[in-house]
């Protein structure tokens, strides 16, 4: 098939995008899941799309891709481009703008055989006219009837159509800033799309913008919940390449802004109990039935969050709670520490032994994920303890190792 | 569904040209820059070739089109369903007092079904009523390009007022805040919005407001091992930087990051934050703020 910039299933290209977004460092010859060629249509297509972005690097083993994003200087995420990129034929566009022109101008609505007759009028200013048959309008009616921008009514054994009238009376601004930061924001950049200028009054800072990926996959968790039905999830393990499927009850889509990560935490039947999955592991989603212990679920979960310090249920130990305790000390100058304790310490306590020492202490049902977080504090850790052993032992080993590593005396 | 050619940006490019259409007969440098405008990088390969060999019946020979009005594209239920959503998101009152009209349309999400975990706590109050107001001000002094006179509270409590011209607000989701960033004035280029008391416009005439201080772009180089999937976790926690990753051997990388120098604190935690699967290599006083900081680490384990 000729090349085209468009593409028909995003799948094959979310992959991609993930590639030379997230790692950006492998050459053509690495890309082994599918074809040379693919490749080098996915990277044309990216170049087409993101080309102020795309950067490359000559290195002994080839060329390698990448895309260098610096979300706080692009005022609009890029990486929305890749979801306007449906592939159509001609006859969809011709139809299309035709169709919503009929009924926009029409001040009534209009059955089926009088929209076919102004088609008609419409092509024939053409060459070789097209010709559309009564059942490919009638079916783009009926999608467009599903998605909203058609109303049809039936009068009798009449069907009438009509334009949908409704417009987004939201600011730009607002538009501007919720596309960037609210699920689905790509929605948002759609609405913005209709506007001729868009002055860009606002930048984002610590903005991820990896979930753009995983747009489709969160609006089908959402209209899942919403409905609180069954859903079935396939994913992905990346490191065997393996498709698992679970049904589950989806409950809540948990974000991180500190890694960009986004999961929905559901239960999952097969494990009997409520689990994270990542959102980017998940390739499809396909709804099921409503199920009554939804809310019975969410409740559960919310008893839960007091005791997740991130998305994890449960620990590695087999313990089914974990302490942890870590004091911190600072100086007078340095009254921002306490403050930034403060507000990071999400479901944990904290205990000021004097005024320059504090104490923290949680307990979660998974302490390993609070590790990343306690090494932010290294140059005023003074004591730490894990309910965990062998967690706290490489806690410690690894700063001994970060010892070694920078050459400080003593380290291992 | 999101991916839709309703969405996409050949239709919204050949709106534009219809709406061009409507109003004169196209020439075809205005097609062209029309699609240039709007579309892709290659799309000017596709899209005039289309219009103009009548595969797509939409302009005629003459450059008019048998439309009579220029293209109208009714919100979409999933449109809708996300603004009913955002709508009952409190900062939407930072814009207007907006209520929307979509009585039958079920919102794509609810609040409660979203929880940002990691979030500070000390996030900017946005339903309090002076925060609104200076907000929608900022707003307006950065549209129309005007001063404002502003008073905030010191570190210590007490007020204090500042000229400013402001250029644009700055989000930070980590920290649920907006700064203003603006030029003239002396003590820095940014404002929190949640230290400001009052705003307003500030009409006396301003003698050498100064320019805004450009961003200071540092790099920081290093190296990562890939053990306990730290590749990953590295990339993803940094991917909101413009960087740089190498494979150096099968499971050792070296990683480039452009950050601004009054982040560099930040980006100090945020390394040591990995562990020992992290090894800053330059530039050397960066290694040296490491070093500093696990050399206080080992004094405290004495």
């Amino acid at each position: 098939m000729a090349y085209s910039e468009l593409v028909k299933n995003f799948n094959h290209i979310r992959d991609y995008m993930r590639e030379f977004y997230v790692y950006g460092f492998k050459c053509r010859n690495e890309f082994t899941k599918k074809s040379a060629r693919s490749y080098d249509d996915e990277r044309r297509r990216l170049e087409s799309w993101l080309g102020d972005y795309m950067q490359f690097r000559q290195t002994a083993d080839g060329k390698q891709v990448f895309l260098s994003i610096d979300s706080r200087m692009s005022r609009h995420n890029p990486l929305y481009q890749a979801w306007k990129t449906k592939s159509f034929t001609d006859g969809d566009i011709t139809l299309h703008f035709i169709l919503m022109d009929i009924l926009h101008v029409s001040k009534k609505a209009l059955t089926l055989h009088e929209i076919t007759e102004q088609m008609d009028q419409y092509l024939s200013y053409f060459t070789k006219p097209r010709v559309f048959d009564s059942s490919t309008v009638r079916k783009k009616l009926k999608e467009y009837v599903e998605e909203g921008i058609v109303i049809a009514q039936k009068h009798g054994k009449t069907m009438f159509y009509q334009c949908s009238q409704s417009n987004c009376t939201l600011s730009v601004d607002a538009l501007d800033f919720f596309s960037e930061i609210a699920p689905c924001g790509v929605i948002g950049s759609f609405l913005l799309d209709q506007y001729d200028t868009c002055e860009n009054h606002f930048t984002f800072k610590h903005h991820y913008i990896t979930e753009t990926m995983d747009s489709e996959i969160l609006c089908a968790i959402f209209l899942g919940m919403r409905e609180k039905r069954t859903i079935t999830l396939k994913t992905i393990n990346r490191h065997t390449e393996r498709i698992s499927e679970s049904q589950v009850i989806p409950l809540r889509i948990m974000i991180s802004v500190q890694n960009g990560r986004q999961y929905l935490m559901a239960y999952a039947s097969q494990f009997k109990r409520i689990t994270p999955f990542r959102i980017d592991n998940i390739v499809s989603v396909t709804i099921g039935d409503i199920n009554a212990s939804f809310d019975a679920m969410r409740e559960k979960l919310n008893r839960m969050l007091p005791h997740m310090w991130g998305v994890s249920t449960q620990s590695r130990s087999g313990q089914r709670m974990e302490h942890v305790a870590f004091t911190i000390q600072y100086a007078e100058h340095e009254q921002h520490i306490p403050q930034r304790l403060e507000c990071e310490k999400r479901c944990g306590t904290i205990t000021y032994l004097d005024p320059h020492t504090i104490k923290f202490e949680a307990d979660v049902f998974d302490a390993s994920e609070m590790i990343p977080w306690i090494r932010t504090f290294i140059c005023r850790i003074t004591e730490i303890s894990f309910s965990d052993k062998a967690l706290e032992n490489q806690f410690k080993s690894d700063i001994e190792e970060m010892y070694a590593l920078y050459g400080i005396e003593g380290g291992a | 569904m999101i991916f839709s050619e309703l969405y996409s940006a050949y239709y919204h490019t050949v709106a534009a040209i219809l709406k061009a259409a409507v109003d004169h007969p196209l020439q075809t440098d205005e097609i062209y820059h029309i699609v240039q405008k709007h579309a892709f990088g290659e799309s000017i390969l596709h899209i005039p070739s289309a219009l103009l060999e009548e595969r797509w019946q939409l302009i005629k020979q003459d450059g008019t089109t048998p439309f009579q009005k220029a293209p109208y594209m009714p919100l979409t239920t999933l449109e809708k369903r996300w603004l009913k959503a955002i709508s009952l998101d409190p900062r939407i009152h930072l814009f207007c007092d907006c209520h929307f009209d979509f009585s039958e349309i079920e919102p794509l999400f609810l609040p409660e079904d979203i929880l940002i975990f990691d979030q500070y706590s000390d996030g900017d109050d946005y339903k309090n009523e002076t925060y609104i107001q200076n907000f929608r001000l900022i707003l307006d002094a950065i549209k129309k390009k005007y001063p404002l006179l502003i008073t905030l509270k010191s570190r210590k409590g007490n007020p204090i007022h500042r000229v400013m011209m402001p250029e644009h607000l700055e989000y930070s989701e980590k920290d649920d805040k907006f700064r203003l960033i603006g030029s003239g004035n002396p003590f820095g280029n940014t404002i929190n919005l949640g230290r400001i008391i009052h705003c307003q416009p500030y009409h006396q005439p301003i003698e050498n407001l100064g320019k805004r201080n450009a961003p200071n772009q540092q790099k920081v180089i290093f190296e990562l091992v890939d053990k306990r999937k730290s590749l990953e976790r590295v990339l993803l926690h940094f991917a909101h930087f413009a960087k740089e990753a190498e494979k150096l051997d099968q499971h050792l990388y070296r990683i480039t990051i452009m950050y601004d120098k009054e982040d560099e604190t930040e980006l100090v935690i945020r390394i040591l934050s990995f562990g020992p699967m992290i090894k800053v290599i330059a530039p050397l006083y960066f290694v040296d703020l490491i070093k500093q900081r696990l050399l206080q680490q080992k004094s405290c384990e004495h």
